[in-house]
């Protein structure tokens, strides 16, 4: 089975079984909304795969003529566009291409050796899950324990550096960051590795299954390569988890500031709940909610941000794979790249609006 | 509704915490257990808290081993296909042809066949006897019949085939293969190539398995192992990550590997790998570390840097159809302006070197014919020529030169900003500098109509002049336009009395296989191609193979000192061993 | 379905009391009394202000400040900052006749002479250009002597002395310094004239030159300009945009508004960089096309909460009122809906800025925005990227303008958010 194929059923079937209980258990409004959301989600991912595919289509570069280089003659350019299929008319391409989105088989990539864009992606996608995964978690963590010791300490010296942090970290070039990290970490202390994604030796020994290497390591029960895969991540996760944990610092602040001045809140201070408790205990809980929204919003910059860390680390991941192939105008690539992070953005983006409607009485169905 | 809400709530901390036990906590670098004792920085010994992780040591580590890091990818293993120096490099190493390289060198010696080969008197058969007990990776042995059935593939595989390495190097010049018996193999050529034997050696004559590659289809990325029938066989291969070389138990030639095991590292940039070599994550850099990344390689003490001299040159390509280049005054003040030394130093740190002709240094009759034509930098004669034809301060020669940001390296944006600074200082030429990208700048330049000026490099398929000379100035001449493409000609039209001369002075060369007169005529065709201005040669540059210092090459055979890595560029694994450490 | 995907933060403000209090006070007042109420944040506008002032008046004026103009070659490769050129000098063999740079024209037909010189250093330079100068001056004298020396690189300075030791080269040109370090090691040899030149004389750049000797800091004072002129007109374009489709969609409602939504929420889901990168790979490097591709991107911020914030408004019982005493549909928009929305407008433009730059400058950073030989920041990062272990000013002060730069925006907008939204205010 492929790499992909495992990882969609091992994120696919518990998600399907949640959703699955949430319809039977949940009202009817709820069940209303979550159709509609879904029904709402496939045009999102049409609309932007159709716009991709067009937009690359009036693009002035040939995949062909860039893989020949000088030493390729018009003929043989012709006779392998003919091939591949791309001297056909762009209605019958676009037809071609919106069938293999629906097969999710995405075609054989243009450039190089013209293996299959599943194949491709069963090796840089779960790159890319290695990598946003962890990266999401230290964000998270950070954002929001910053964030309401932001909010306790309100107007004191630590809101005032956490909220000067968030911004600063915001405001950081997320490549120049990954730059000096790897520097200082790689370069001068020689304490972590600055690139790829597991020590090469240790790589010839590990069985891969879902391409995950943690967890293929962790499944296979090979320690050395579990920790070789864990130091390699150290770095890229730091610089993509940092750089967004700003965006949470600010939100949980924010939010929980908000939620200290509700009435609830005042009538347990009335009753004499300490301070803390009132932030750490009721007030953070309510204020995660809105949180919750965020990560939704957050893979957008989520995503735009492996793509620089992906090759400022040389992560083969999609990101560096979706660099790379735009250079060399691999459109079927380049297309099916844009149309799965479109997938996971919607896909995404369904999930918190689900989980948010279940959480949050006050959103009208 | 209150209830679910929790439900909910709480599955979702715990998939996150589920998560977090798995990947948040990164345990540090002196958790990791280091499986061999941390040998390579000393750091490590004298303070084992601060032990390098791991990674950095394990390339060191391991003596059966060896790391080799490259920017390139491999884009086809099929022989009849490949047409890049890294899947030639595969190909090499996993299998052999009937003649091969001496490795360091571009002279030839035996390879599968007992010796360099009988040539008939009129030059057009070739014919080879095969050695004895030559078998696959896999047990299965090759015969002559076996061979020429797969050098045939060769000819006719072609067109189905995306690189189509059979169009340039086996098509032109062969006519048919056979085998009349198990043991001999025979070649008849076209016509008579006075540099056959050269091409011969090269990647895409070497014994393909017919097993992995069958006669119908082209076959890019077969799936390890991959064998030949050379000192080594390709046991894994992960695209973007790594490929893995074990010895091949069947080979019984004489470049027989030292270590267990061989691993080709991908990297996307060079600076990666440059990091990577320089903290012994990497044994070997192999192709292609820029010259910005050797200044800084250079003063690490562990490592060593190992020089070839190779032909890899960037020159300028001059349109001589359109205007103002079809006028060779303006062709001329510009080969004359350019100031080469100066390009060498300050954008490359002196790691490349000027180049005065299109043929570089080291091969058969190169010359210096740009530097006696035109002795550049010389700015008064670049204004005598501009205000022959009518330019001057008030009326300046205006031109747009093309070059691609990144194919050639990033630092051509830089040396292209030099040379504007060069031409503009005669005050009598403005140039408006072009970026534009690789696929879309080749065709708009090679095709001979967009672009007046642009940059191109080059690299031989083999190591010949004509290699150098042919392309520019045959059928368009990639983009000089010298010769126009006239049906049924395998030279174009000349444009004029001057171009006549140089085509027939190219072909003469082609056929003469006196090497002294070919010498001759090849200096006679650099003069006119310098007084043409077909191309602007601007300077060649060495490649590099930097190592760690317990890496070394075979010393019994020619330059140890870059791993046996000669000026073909052909890296035989076989010559590397590891010191134990 | 739209509240759901609301961002919290940019809540619109509500009651405007504040605006009454200060509409009493004169203006330099205002700000001052503004600092008791608003503590932290009010340092952050302010700071944050004269930050932006000052960025654009160097935009404005890159020419005033920088020394250099920024494409011009001014110096040697890779001088650090502050830095000065070891002056480079000729060394010849003690048996030489030759004492200076000239003494070693030969008459034209003559084989022309070779000199050593170490890689990467600036005296391959300053022989090269004090050589040609003389050249200029001696080819038009009697006698037809000409100086075209042939340059040999050598590796290391060892290997280019021992070139001169042993006949290979004539002569070498070597930095002063390091030479009087080996002397030493080579008796036989002997130091001549020294050899000036620009390439030997220039030094003392601020944040040092780059690899092909321009001058990061002229540079760097250029770059503000590139930076704003992407950030401010993207932003410009998509606020002009976006803005008056969010209060058409919000204030219509019906088919248009919800087909406009979908269009506008894939987008706005959409990683952005991502987009921008399969939009400049089509429309080709330059500035106007990165203007364009980045302001597609954040047309759906202004949209989304400019439709927002007309809903709601669209709501509140003074519409109602204006509508029953027959006020038009488009005076509604202008005179009630529009005025609202200005201040959460304001607060994206500046963030909006600072997110246009940041991602200029990773499209930049990724060769994909601009020509490779313009002087931007994410250029100069991702040269700088090639030699960032001997070069490090090449990639830290382009790296931190980028920041310093965004920092000044995103925190105008942060300060500002905190100041405009009634809910954080202590009660």
């Amino acid at each position: 089975m492929s790499p992909i194929a495992i990882i969609a059923l091992i994120i696919g079937i518990p998600s399907l079984l949640l959703l699955a209980y949430v319809f039977v258990r949940g009202s009817t409004g709820l069940r209303r909304y979550i159709l509609t959301r879904i029904v709402l989600t496939l045009p999102m991912i049409f609309i932007l795969a159709t716009m991709v595919f067009f937009i690359l289509r009036i693009l002035p570069g040939d995949p062909v003529s860039s893989a020949l280089g000088p030493k390729g003659t018009p003929e043989m350019i012709q006779s392998i566009r003919t091939q591949l299929g791309l001297n056909d008319p762009l209605i019958v391409q676009y037809g071609r291409f919106l069938w293999s989105m629906v097969t999710l088989r995405f075609g054989n990539s243009l450039v190089g050796g013209h293996r299959p864009i599943v194949d491709e992606m069963s090796e840089r996608f779960p790159a890319t899950l290695e990598l946003i995964v962890p990266a999401s978690i230290l964000a998270l963590l950070v954002g929001v324990y910053g964030g309401a010791l932001a909010a306790a300490k309100r107007k004191r010296a630590l809101d005032f550096s956490l909220r000067i942090y968030s911004v600063v970290i915001y405001s950081l070039p997320i490549f120049w960051f990954g730059l000096v990290l790897q520097l200082f970490f790689g370069v001068r202390l020689r304490w972590l590795p600055i690139s790829g994604r597991i020590d090469a030796v240790i790589g010839t020994s590990l069985k891969t299954i879902t391409n995950i290497y943690s967890l293929d390591a962790l499944l296979t029960g090979n320690w050395p390569a579990f920790f070789s895969v864990l130091q390699h991540l150290i770095l890229p996760t730091l610089t993509l988890g940092l750089i967004l944990s700003g965006v949470f610092v600010r939100m949980t602040r924010i939010n929980v500031i908000e939620t200290m001045q509700a009435d609830y809140i005042a009538a347990a201070r009335a009753r004499g709940i300490r301070e803390r408790v009132l932030i750490y205990g009721h007030a953070l809980k309510n204020a995660m909610i809105p949180v919750i929204t965020l990560i939704g919003l957050q893979v957008a910059i989520l995503l735009a941000g492996a793509v620089l860390t992906e090759t400022v680390f040389s992560w083969p991941g999609m990101g560096s794979y979706l660099v790379e192939r735009i250079s060399a105008r691999d459109y079927t690539a380049v297309q099916s790249v844009i149309t799965v992070f479109a997938m996971l953005v919607a896909l995404i983006s369904l999930a918190v609006d689900v989980i948010y409607s279940l959480v949050d009485p006050r959103v009208r169905y | 509704m209150k209830h679910q809400k929790w439900f909910v709530l709480a599955s979702v901390v715990l998939v996150a915490s589920v998560l977090l036990g798995a990947c948040g906590p990164a345990p540090t670098p002196t958790a990791a257990p280091t499986q061999a004792p941390a040998t390579q920085a000393p750091a490590a010994t004298q303070a084992p808290a601060a032990a390098p992780t791991a990674a950095a040591t394990t390339a060191a580590s391991n003596p059966d081993t060896i790391i080799i890091g490259t920017t390139d990818k491999v884009a086809s293993l099929d022989s009849a296909d490949a047409y890049a120096i890294r899947d030639w490099e595969v190909l090499y190493n996993i299998s052999e042809g009937l003649i091969r390289w001496v490795p360091g060198t571009t002279n030839l010696e035996p390879g599968l066949a007992t010796d360099l080969g009988t040539i008939s008197p009129d030059g057009l058969t070739y014919t080879f006897t095969l050695k004895d007990g030559i078998k696959f990776g896999d047990g299965t042995p090759l015969t002559a019949t076996v061979y020429a059935a797969q050098l045939n593939r060769l000819l006719t595989i072609g067109p189905k085939c995306p690189n189509d390495v059979a169009d340039s190097l086996a098509v032109p010049y062969v006519q048919s293969i056979t085998a009349p018996d198990d043991k001999t193999i025979v070649f008849k050529l076209k016509s008579k190539i006075a540099f056959f034997p050269q091409i011969l050696a090269g990647a895409p004559y070497v014994a393909s398995d017919p097993n992995i590659f069958k006669a119908d289809a082209c076959n890019l990325f077969p799936t390890a192992p991959i064998y030949g029938v050379g000192p080594w066989y390709v046991s894994q291969y992960n695209p973007d990550e790594q490929m893995v070389f074990e010895p091949n138990p069947y080979y019984t030639g004489d470049m027989k590997p030292q270590v267990k095991q061989v691993i080709v590292r991908f990297f996307s940039d060079p600076n990666t790998m440059a990091l990577a070599v320089q903290s012994g994550e990497i044994d070997v850099a192999w192709r292609l570390l820029s010259p910005d990344q050797l200044t800084q390689l250079k003063n690490v003490s562990s490592l060593k840097i190992g020089t070839i001299n190779g032909g890899r040159i960037q020159f300028l390509v001059l349109n001589h159809t359109m205007k103002p280049f079809d006028d060779p005054n303006v062709d001329k003040a510009i080969a004359s302006a350019i100031d080469r030394n100066a390009i060498a130093d300050t954008v490359y740190g002196g790691q490349v070197s000027p180049l005065y002709s299109q043929v570089p240094p080291g091969f058969l009759g190169a010359s210096q014919s740009f530097d006696t034509m035109y002795s550049a930098p010389n700015l008064d004669q670049a204004k005598k020529y501009l205000e022959a034809s009518g330019y001057s301060a008030t009326n300046p020669l205006k031109i747009e030169m093309w070059y691609p940001p990144e194919h050639y390296g990033a630092s051509t944006a830089a040396w292209m900003q030099v040379i504007k600074t060069q031409l503009e200082a005669t005050g009598e030429i403005q140039v408006t500098l072009q970026a534009q990208e690789w696929s879309t700048y080749v065709p708009a330049l090679t095709g001979g109509k967009a672009y007046g000026a642009g940059v191109l490099g080059w690299f031989f398929d083999y190591p010949d002049p004509s290699n150098y000379l042919d392309p520019f100035v045959y059928n368009r001449g990639e983009g000089t336009n010298v010769t126009i493409p006239a049906t049924g000609s395998d030279t174009g039209t000349p444009i004029n009395d001057k171009a006549k001369q140089l085509v027939a002075l190219l072909q003469q060369a082609d056929t003469e296989t006196d090497q002294t007169k070919r010498a001759e005529l090849y200096k006679q065709a650099q003069d006119i191609y310098a007084d043409l201005v077909v191309t602007v040669p601007i300077f060649f540059s060495a490649e590099h193979v930097v190592y760690q210092n317990y890496i070394s090459g075979m010393s019994s055979i020619a330059s140890p000192d870059t791993l046996n890595i000669g000026p073909n560029i052909l890296f035989n694994y076989s010559v590397l061993s590891k010191k134990s450490q | 379905m739209a509240k759901t995907k609301e961002r919290p933060s940019e809540a619109l403000p509500e009651g405007a009391t504040w605006e009454v209090e200060l509409k009493r006070i004169g203006f330099v007042r205002r700000i001052l009394t503004a600092r008791h109420w608003y503590g932290a944040d009010w340092w952050f506008v302010t700071i944050s202000t004269v930050a932006v002032v000052v960025f654009i008046i160097i935009a404005l004026f890159p020419g005033l400040f920088a020394p250099y103009s920024p494409d011009a070659l001014v110096g040697p490769s890779f001088l650090a900052p502050g830095a000065s050129v070891d002056l480079p000098v000729l060394i010849v063999p003690q048996s030489s006749t030759v004492n200076k740079l000239q003494d070693l024209a030969v008459p034209e037909s003559a084989d022309r002479p070779t000199v050593a010189v170490e890689q990467g250093l600036p005296t391959a330079g300053a022989l090269n250009e004090e050589s040609q100068k003389i050249d200029e001056v001696i080819k038009n004298q009697p006698g037809g002597l000409r100086l075209r020396p042939i340059i040999d690189r050598y590796a290391s300075l060892e290997e280019t002395l021992q070139a001169v030791v042993d006949g290979k080269d004539k002569a070498a040109v070597v930095q002063t310094t390091e030479f009087n370090k080996v002397k030493a090691q080579f008796p036989t040899l002997r130091e001549a004239a020294p050899v000036s030149g620009t390439a030997a004389t220039a030094g003392g750049f601020l944040m040092g030159t780059n690899d092909i000797g321009q001058d990061v800091f002229s540079r760097l004072l250029w770059g503000t300009r590139i930076a704003l002129i992407i950030g401010f007109s993207s932003s410009i374009i998509s606020l002009l945009l976006g803005v008056p489709l969010g209060l058409l969609a919000g204030f219509a409602g019906g088919t248009f508004d919800r087909l406009l939504s979908l269009l506008m929420d894939s987008l706005y889901a959409f990683p952005g960089l991502i987009l921008a990168i399969a939009i400049t790979a089509v429309l080709g490097p330059s500035m106007f096309n990165i203007i364009v591709a980045i302001s597609v991107l954040y047309i759906p911020t202004y949209y989304r909460i400019v439709r927002g914030q007309t809903l709601s408004v669209k709501e509140e019982v003074y519409i109602e009122a204006a509508r029953s005493i027959g006020a038009r549909q488009l005076e509604i928009l202008r005179r009630y809906i529009f005025p609202n929305v200005i201040p959460s407008v304001a607060i994206i433009f500046s963030v909006n800025v600072a997110d246009a730059i940041l991602t200029g400058a990773g499209l930049s950073f990724l060769g994909l925005g601009l020509p490779p030989t313009l002087a931007d920041w994410g250029i100069d990062v991702a040269r700088g990227q090639r030699f960032i272990q001997t070069a490090w000013w090449m990639i830290t002060f382009p790296g931190l303008a980028i920041m310093l730069v965004v920092l000044a925006f995103t925190l105008m907008g942060e300060g500002l958010m905190e100041i405009f939204n009634p809910k954080l205010r202590e009660r």
